[in-house]
């Protein structure tokens, strides 16, 4: 082996304590090793990363702004990349099949050493994109529960003065009403700017249907449909007085089973 | 009264045994005599069930349907000329319905309504169990952060590790199912377990949190359910300011609005997101809310105009009792 110029890493933790941890326990365990820069989040590690080129970084999963599987996605193959983690079970099962490194908070001085020496036999080779291992551990967590759903769980809407955040769940139906759209909870009506045509796309069609060119109405609040002298279907609602009318179109959503 | 409708319940489904008894006791005087003794007993006893349905029969039945049945067998008793012995029964039936029916009726109505009651209790202590295990969920990530700080300040400063280990103690004994004391939990208690809660997360995350509580004295001793405040806090940390690189402040307040008590959680975080599942935390505290108080208290999400999220417990206000039990 040829000796190597003074290995260099940087450490991103959006906890200070948890970035000092990291670097005693290096210090300890690999003297040579600088740590060059320390970040509080993953656009900064990038950007550090970028500037000082270090040989490694150690980075915590779950940053602020962009986080940590995300920063090691846009360094692909620019950096050794070790995952820093308290306690994220999908990611630990993953990294345990892939080629990278990752280390548990708090650092055990033991595991910091091992994780020294591999990185110290793969210096010389060039860092590894891990594609698949990344694709793979981003959509493990995102499954966790950060992800936004496909669909509305919350209607943003005035009510008097204030803008309150409506579960969806609260929601009897929404109404074309003139330039407005009503949204009818069991205590309270609000008024929304977004016509019942965009609002359809974005609600769970597990969750509401639309009845009438005007009307949508949560599935569950459903009490019971009946037919006026007219031979129209009526729906009517649990916790209100109010009767929607199902227009012919919709006509086949309450066909009996 | 409760007692008698279940043994007449009871007296129903009695003859079925003695049934059993019989169809394995063909051979051999002894059995043979077990067997006409158990068949005796069987028809008593059918007897017995028969006149407690009739019993029961007559007691909710309505007179105008009795004066109906008494005119057919009435007449079918004429046709078979028999009339005597018939109208007896007919003059005893209304005897007894004047006399017992209205008694009978009652119980009857007196043992529906305690099995209804028995199911709603039922429903409510296993609602119950489930809000407890639910209420004993401690973030995991939460947990291994804060000892792994804890391991680092024990290094650099111990005098400091020692005061968070304090808090995270003082925390965790609250956080876990509230031990039944026999008191309702004040506002008070709440507002120390998320000050535990907050003194933890302003060590770890340093500037990036400005905590501020300003609870009006006077409101520290009213009635507030357990976990909730807690519930709103850690959402605001968790959703509102740990994702913002920059942090923000948290503020809890209360007010007496409309005589409820309005405990508010506020934080100039990154905001709430329409497409965000609603979490666990906040279906809980509004499930909670509506088996505690049905209609009576509310949840509010709001967006304050300076940005962020304002989260708003209003709950009917009532002081808590000195020490008397629940």
């Amino acid at each position: 082996m040829h000796p190597l110029p003074a290995p260099t890493a940087v450490i991103a933790d959006d906890e200070r304590l948890m970035r000092e941890q990291i670097a005693d326990r290096l210090k300890e365990a690999w003297p040579e090793l600088s740590i060059v820069g320390e970040a509080g989040n993953g656009s900064e590690a990038v950007a550090m990363v970028r500037s000082l080129e270090p040989n490694i970084a150690f980075l915590d999963i779950s940053m602020p702004g962009m986080d940590g599987i995300q920063a090691a996605q846009a360094l692909a193959g620019q950096v050794h990349v070790v995952f820093v983690t308290a306690h994220d079970q999908y990611a630990i099962s993953a990294f345990e099949q892939g080629a990278v490194d990752y280390l548990l908070k708090p650092a055990d001085p033991e595991r910091v050493a091992l994780t020294c020496q591999r990185l110290r036999a793969r210096l010389e080779q060039a860092p590894n994109p891990m594609n698949e291992l990344l694709a793979q551990l981003s959509k493990r967590l995102g499954a966790g529960g950060t992800n936004p759903s496909e669909y509305m769980r919350w209607i943003q809407a005035s009510v008097g003065a204030t803008i309150r955040m409506i579960p969806t769940s609260d929601i009897l139906f929404f109404r074309a009403e003139d330039k407005y759209t009503r949204v009818q909870t069991r205590g309270f009506e609000a008024l929304i700017r977004k016509p019942i045509k965009e609002l359809i796309d974005e609600l769970d069609p597990d969750e509401f249907w639309q009845i009438h060119r005007s009307t949508v109405v949560r599935v569950d609040a459903v009490d019971q449909v009946s037919r006026d002298f007219r031979g129209r279907q009526i729906v009517h609602l649990k916790g209100s007085e109010e009767k929607l009318e199902v227009s012919r179109t919709f006509n086949h959503l309450f066909k009996q089973m | 009264m409760i007692n008698q409708a279940t043994e007449g319940n009871t007296l129903n489904t009695d003859p079925r045994s003695p049934g059993i008894d019989n169809a394995g006791g063909q051979s051999g005087p002894a059995t043979q005599r077990r067997a006409s003794k158990g068949s005796l007993r069987e028809i008593g006893d059918a007897i017995v069930a028969v006149w407690w349905r009739f019993f029961d029969w007559l007691a909710v039945v309505s007179w105008k349907k009795l004066a109906l049945v008494s005119l057919l067998g009435l007449i079918l008793a004429g046709i078979l000329k028999h009339p005597v012995p018939f109208l007896m029964v007919i003059i005893a039936s209304i005897i007894i319905k004047v006399v017992a029916g209205g008694k009978r009726r009652a119980e009857l109505t007196a043992d529906e309504a305690t099995k209804r009651a028995e199911t709603e209790q039922l429903e409510r202590t296993v609602l119950e169990a489930r809000m407890e295990a639910l209420q004993a969920q401690i973030e995991p990530h939460f947990l291994f952060n804060t000892l792994a700080s804890i391991d680092q300040l024990i290094q650099t400063d111990p005098p400091r590790a020692s005061k968070m280990q304090q808090s995270l103690i003082r925390y965790l004994r609250t956080a876990m199912p509230q031990m039944r004391d026999g008191k309702r939990p004040t506002l008070g208690q709440q507002v120390d377990l998320c000050s535990a809660f907050l003194e933890i997360m302003s060590v770890r995350m340093e500037g990036r949190l400005q905590p501020v509580v300003t609870i009006p004295e006077g409101l520290k001793s009213a009635v507030f359910p357990s976990m909730m405040l807690q519930t709103l806090v850690e959402n605001a940390i968790k959703h509102g300011l740990e994702p913002k690189p920059e942090g923000g402040r948290l503020e809890i307040g209360a007010e007496i609005v409309d005589g409820l008590l309005a405990v508010h959680v506020l934080d100039n975080g990154i905001g709430f997101m329409p497409k965000a599942e609603a979490g666990v935390g906040l279906a809980n505290v509004r499930e909670r809310l509506k088996a505690l108080y049905k209609g009576r208290a509310e949840l509010i999400i709001s967006v304050p105009p300076a940005g962020g999220t304002c989260a708003t417990i209003k709950v009917p206000y009532e002081i808590a009792p000195a020490a008397s039990p629940d």
